[in-house]
């Protein structure tokens, strides 16, 4: 029996203390017990998710976006493999240790330390060095022993074809950065993910952006690739078949970047449909280059504004081209008759001041066609103040100014159209009649971009018929092959003009080209329908205009061009437009003698002399204004 | 002395079919877990081979102890004392440093940690000690002899340091005290003690490690800003006095007379156990705290003191009910999970097996403790009594302390789960403590 030697109370008081001990025992038994079901079967599935995503490491493989072919099927955007290395972090390691970035730093030749703590974040992949070549790519990987957690991985790079010349239109890509992606809603995207950010790359992003692969690792503790679970190859973007057409972008660019100041921009449009056949602001960049921070610096520090899109950001007041609205007005308001003659002396007295004509001299004796031919400022004013500015405004309006065109690509600006109300409100001084005539001619707190005045070009030509302008035609299922978008033309509201003032109108532009300022647009197989401006630029040299569309009879396409700083629109805008039509109907004809060539060098000078006077009566104009 | 034969017969007419089945399934989970837990080193049967080896010589011990009359270590006692303070202090002295830690003794062919059989001979000096003094064991003085044994080799082994094998000692000496009769106020005042000594250092470790928390809970920083501020530290005491004095005068009110002997000693407690707390702290370094208190909350410093915990609760949680299977385990086999086959090899278990084995171990393990304060409860003496409580009830809390810690309840300590756990010397030491036990049991009648 136990404790057979001692008295049994004292057995049973041990017996008693004994049982509190069990119970205490089992009561902790217990609990851990409880703790473990908790952990394995109440949160098991969490904890399972948690070990599954520790052991599994997926690297990117990006995919590549999708290719943009031009009008011509020509190639403008394709792809380029580069190779990168990233760092994956593992167990308690976050970023590459001491050693492993010496490694590398030694193989790749250049210190890649400053680059790991600027360089981006992919998640919680870092990456270390881009732009590999083969060589490095595979040193790196047979070093992977004294590299934990490092891996090159191929990547892809846009190669733009003719990037200067397409720049404003295609737009570039870069990499999506964490700040931007706060403010995104509803979005599948990562830090670090490529997208479009001007252009059609950034309008069409849903469209080019492929979707991305990548493969599935076992990893160790240790960051050691185990075995392979799965490869997801990476789908290319879809296809993008463009209305541009690049050769004529090349020839636009060309005569843009050797006019008298070297900045500027042409637009081609096609008047039955609004396609965009040519897009070009002058001067533009290598888009392949611009991710390099030294050419990105010297893109920004060019006095040349090469980012900036002329044709669409740009607001410049149209000048004379404005004209071709007060004439419209004119008809028919006033039921104006255009053999009424008047006599243009040079100048004209309103009040006590005097409104100089584009011509010195004076043009003598012109009717409203000769006037338009010529670009006759006297003729006008007249006209103009006859019409008051309430009709101005509203005939401007009719052909679409002071409102965004609604092309494809971002930052449109809209330009505007003042009026007495808005003058009032911002000057706290009453509309002149000297304000109307200024407005008249196109000058005054008008702005305009040039897409706009090729979309009024091309309205004119047709008649009031005019289409939104539209650099996509269509787009093609990279996996499918089957085409997922198909631009419809959007027509814009009708012009309604009576056939009379139309006839009239298209007579005076084709009469500016036969006679008048657009002499130089003239070809013998071609007729060709045109309007000079010269737009007076407060800030510094006219900005020279031209609009036209051709053939004249049967309109296939309206071209605007400005050249900015440019002087004179018929002896500098005109030739850019020449070079432009002589594309794209394939003329041979060579162009006027050489004589006039060198008598435009003279011109030119001429100009140049004539601006510090220019200049002078502006600046009184300024103060007047 | 009986001969080899009646010991044999003894042991068979004396098998407790409960006690061994426990005992052979957490060998034979042990093993298993081991081996898959080595399944990645390159060496795959070395360490199943050394536990084996580890068993062989702990069987051969348990045979001898079980025919040992263990009612012969009351006469030596204190020889064994010595002898036990003798091998801690020449580890001290002979001994191999392994992770900071001087307590191995280096053999050609194995090495060998004193700490794990001291810790029985300190269970069979202090039971020895308790029944020799029991009919004093209400003196103060004897309940703070025995305090003493335990806390020269505490003393010892935290020299070496080696703070997780010395957690045992407490709850052994405590229950000890309890079962022999000690005055429940004397032990409750040594756990009041330990407990603010050391959960105030270890708790403003805690708090220091989430300087957001401290910045938005103002009551919360300053009893934090005590430790370092003698004004606030000022102030916490004189409130303590305060409500001691005010809980005292309400009793007298409602007539529950209460001498000034209680509140006196619980106010020395307190202060002493705060100044102790102070010792605590600085004996302990900072990455040691953190890593006993983190289990809190591991998120708070998941690279670095967390990570074991929370790799440990994926590994068990991600189990589930019937587990990954054998050697599939992705947390053992890809090393994410640490220490696995000695201080984590439950969450392997976990993880491979399931929540049926995990819950088995538990089970069956509780089982062998349950046999041992049977043996405790049938023994012949009160020594015997004694000595298989104190082994039932270190077999227990290391127990709980690995599971606890492996589950995140209780701080990562490194104590091994006994009889699973990879490691020679705990696998001897528990052999031996099984034929101490075996010899308290087959000795229950004579």
């Amino acid at each position: 029996m136990s404790w057979s030697n001692e008295n049994r109370n004292e057995y049973l008081f041990f017996t008693e203390k004994h049982k509190n001990i069990f119970l205490l025992l089992l009561l902790i038994f217990f609990l851990l017990s409880v703790k473990l079901f908790y952990l394995q079967i109440v949160r098991g599935n969490y904890y399972r998710e948690v070990s599954e995503h520790q052991r599994l490491s997926t690297t990117h493989e990006r995919a590549f976006r999708g290719l943009i072919y031009d009008r011509n099927n020509n190639l403008i955007v394709d792809n380029i493999t580069n190779y990168v290395a990233l760092f994956y972090p593992f167990e308690q390691q976050y970023m590459p240790s001491e050693e492993s970035i010496e490694k590398l730093s030694e193989i790749l030749q250049k210190d890649i330390k400053k680059s790991i703590e600027t360089g981006w974040r992919y998640g919680r992949v870092v990456k270390l060095a881009e732009n590999l070549t083969v060589n490095e790519a595979f040193k790196i990987q047979e070093n992977k022993l004294f590299l934990p957690g490092i891996t090159v991985v191929k990547e892809p790079k846009r190669r733009y074809y003719d990037a200067v010349e397409n720049a404003h239109v295609i737009g570039y890509v870069n990499e999506l950065r964490a700040e931007e992606l706060e403010n995104m809603e509803n979005t599948d995207l990562r830090v670090g993910d490529i997208i479009g950010r001007c252009g059609i790359e950034q309008s069409f992003d849903k469209y080019l952006r492929g979707k991305d692969g990548g493969l599935s690792f076992e990893v160790t503790a240790k960051g050691r690739h185990k075995k392979m679970f799965n490869y997801n190859a990476p789908t290319i973007g879809n296809t993008l078949y463009l209305t541009i057409d690049t050769d004529l972008q090349k020839v636009a660019y060309k005569a843009l970047s050797e006019s008298s100041s070297g900045k500027g921009a042409a637009i081609v449009l096609d008047v039955n449909t609004g396609a965009v056949r040519a897009f070009v602001s002058c001067p533009g960049y290598d888009v392949n280059k611009i991710s390099y921070v030294k050419e990105y610096r010297k893109y920004l520090k060019d006095k040349k504004l090469p980012f900036f899109n002329r044709c669409i950001q740009a607001l410049y007041p149209p000048g004379s081209i404005f004209k071709i609205i007060t004439f419209v007005a004119a008809l028919e308001e006033l039921k104006y008759n255009y053999h009424i003659i008047e006599n243009c002396t040079g100048s004209f007295e309103l009040g006590d001041r005097f409104y100089s004509c584009s011509s010195k001299k004076g043009h003598g004796k012109v009717d409203l066609i000769s006037a338009m031919a010529y670009s006759c400022n006297v003729y006008f004013y007249k006209i103009g103040l006859a019409l008051g500015v309430r009709i101005i405004d509203e005939y401007a309006k009719k052909f679409f100014l002071g409102e965004k065109t609604g092309i494809e690509i971002a930052s449109e600006k809209s330009g505007f159209v003042p009026t007495p109300d808005w003058k009032k409100a911002k000057t706290k001084m009453s509309w002149l009649k000297g304000d109307t005539a200024i407005l008249s001619i196109g000058q005054g707190a008008l702005w305009v971009t040039p897409l706009q005045m090729a979309n009024l070009i091309s309205a004119v030509s047709t008649r009031g018929i005019s289409y939104q302008p539209y650099f996509v035609e269509k787009v093609r299922d990279s996996v499918t092959n089957k085409i997922i978008y198909l631009h419809e033309p959007v027509r814009n509201e009708k012009i309604e003009l009576s056939n009379y003032t139309w006839q009239q109108l298209h007579k005076s532009l084709k009469a500016a080209v036969e006679y008048g300022t657009a002499k130089r647009t003239k070809f013998n197989d071609l007729k060709v329908a045109a309007k000079t401006g010269t737009a007076e630029n407060p800030q510094g040299d006219d900005h020279a205009w031209a609009v036209a569309y051709a053939p004249a009879d049967n309109p296939q396409i309206a071209v605007a061009v400005i050249v900015e700083n440019g002087g004179f629109g018929g002896s500098v805008s005109v030739p850019v437009i020449r070079e432009i039509l002589k594309q794209y109907f394939h003329i041979t004809e060579p162009d006027p003698e050489e004589d006039e060539n060198n008598k435009n060098n003279k011109n030119k000078k001429n100009i140049k002399n004539n601006k510090k006077t220019k200049n002078k009566k502006n600046k009184q104009k300024n103060v007047k204004r | 002395m009986l001969n080899v034969k009646s010991i044999f017969t003894k042991i068979t007419e004396n098998i407790d079919i409960t006690f061994w089945i426990s005992l052979l399934y957490l060998l034979f989970v042990g093993f298993t877990a081991i081996y898959s837990a080595s399944f990645n080193n390159d060496n795959l049967t070395k360490f199943v081979s050394t536990q084996g080896a580890a068993l062989g010589i702990g069987v051969i011990g348990m045979i001898f102890f079980a025919g040992f009359n263990y009612q012969h270590y009351k006469h030596f006692y204190k020889f064994i004392y010595i002898f036990s303070c003798l091998l801690l202090v020449s580890v001290l002295i002979f001994g191999m440093e392994i992770k900071g830690t001087k307590g191995w003794f280096k053999f050609p062919f194995f090495s060998f940690q004193p700490v794990e059989v001291t810790k029985i001979m300190l269970i069979l000096v202090l039971s020895a000690y308790i029944d020799i003094n029991w009919r004093y064991i209400k003196k103060l003085s004897v309940f703070i002899k025995t305090l003493l044994i335990t806390f020269g080799h505490f003393a010892l082994i935290m020299l070496q340091p080696d703070f997780s094998s010395t957690l045992s000692y407490f709850p052994v000496t405590l229950v000890l005290l309890y079962v022999a009769g000690a005055k429940l106020t004397h032990i409750f005042s040594v756990v009041l003690y330990g407990s603010l000594a050391v959960s105030i250092p270890l708790l403003t470790t805690f708090f220091k490690l989430q300087p957001e928390l401290l910045e938005t809970n103002k009551v919360l920083s300053f009893f934090v800003n005590a430790t370092s501020q003698w004004q606030n530290a000022a102030i916490i005491l004189g409130s303590v006095i305060l409500i001691i004095v005010l809980v005292k005068w309400f009793l007298n009110k409602l007539r529950i007379p209460i001498g000034w002997t209680y509140p006196v000693l619980f106010l020395c407690i307190i202060i002493a156990g705060s100044f102790s707390s102070i010792v605590v702290n600085k004996s302990l370094k900072e990455y040691q705290r953190k890593r006993l208190i983190v289990f809190l909350k591991p998120e708070i410093d998941a690279r670095a003191s967390g990570y074991n915990i929370i790799q440990s609760k994926i590994a068990l949680g991600s189990g589930e009910f019937s587990g990954k299977g054998f050697l599939k385990g992705t947390q053992t086999q890809l090393g994410f999970l640490p220490e696995q086959r000695t201080d984590f090899i439950f969450s392997v278990i976990g993880e491979e097996g399931g929540y049926l084995f995990a819950q088995m171990t538990i089970l069956f393990y509780f089982l062998f403790v349950w046999r041992a304060l049977v043996v405790a409860r049938q023994a012949r003496d009160r020594f015997g009594s004694l000595i298989a409580t104190g082994i039932a009830v270190m077999f227990a809390f290391y127990g709980i302390i690995n599971i606890g810690m492996v589950m995140g309840l209780m701080p990562v300590t490194g104590l091994p789960l006994l009889m699973v756990s990879y490691g020679g010397s705990s696998m001897v030491s528990s052999m031996f403590a099984i034929g101490i036990l075996i010899s308290i049991h087959i000795r229950r009648f004579y």
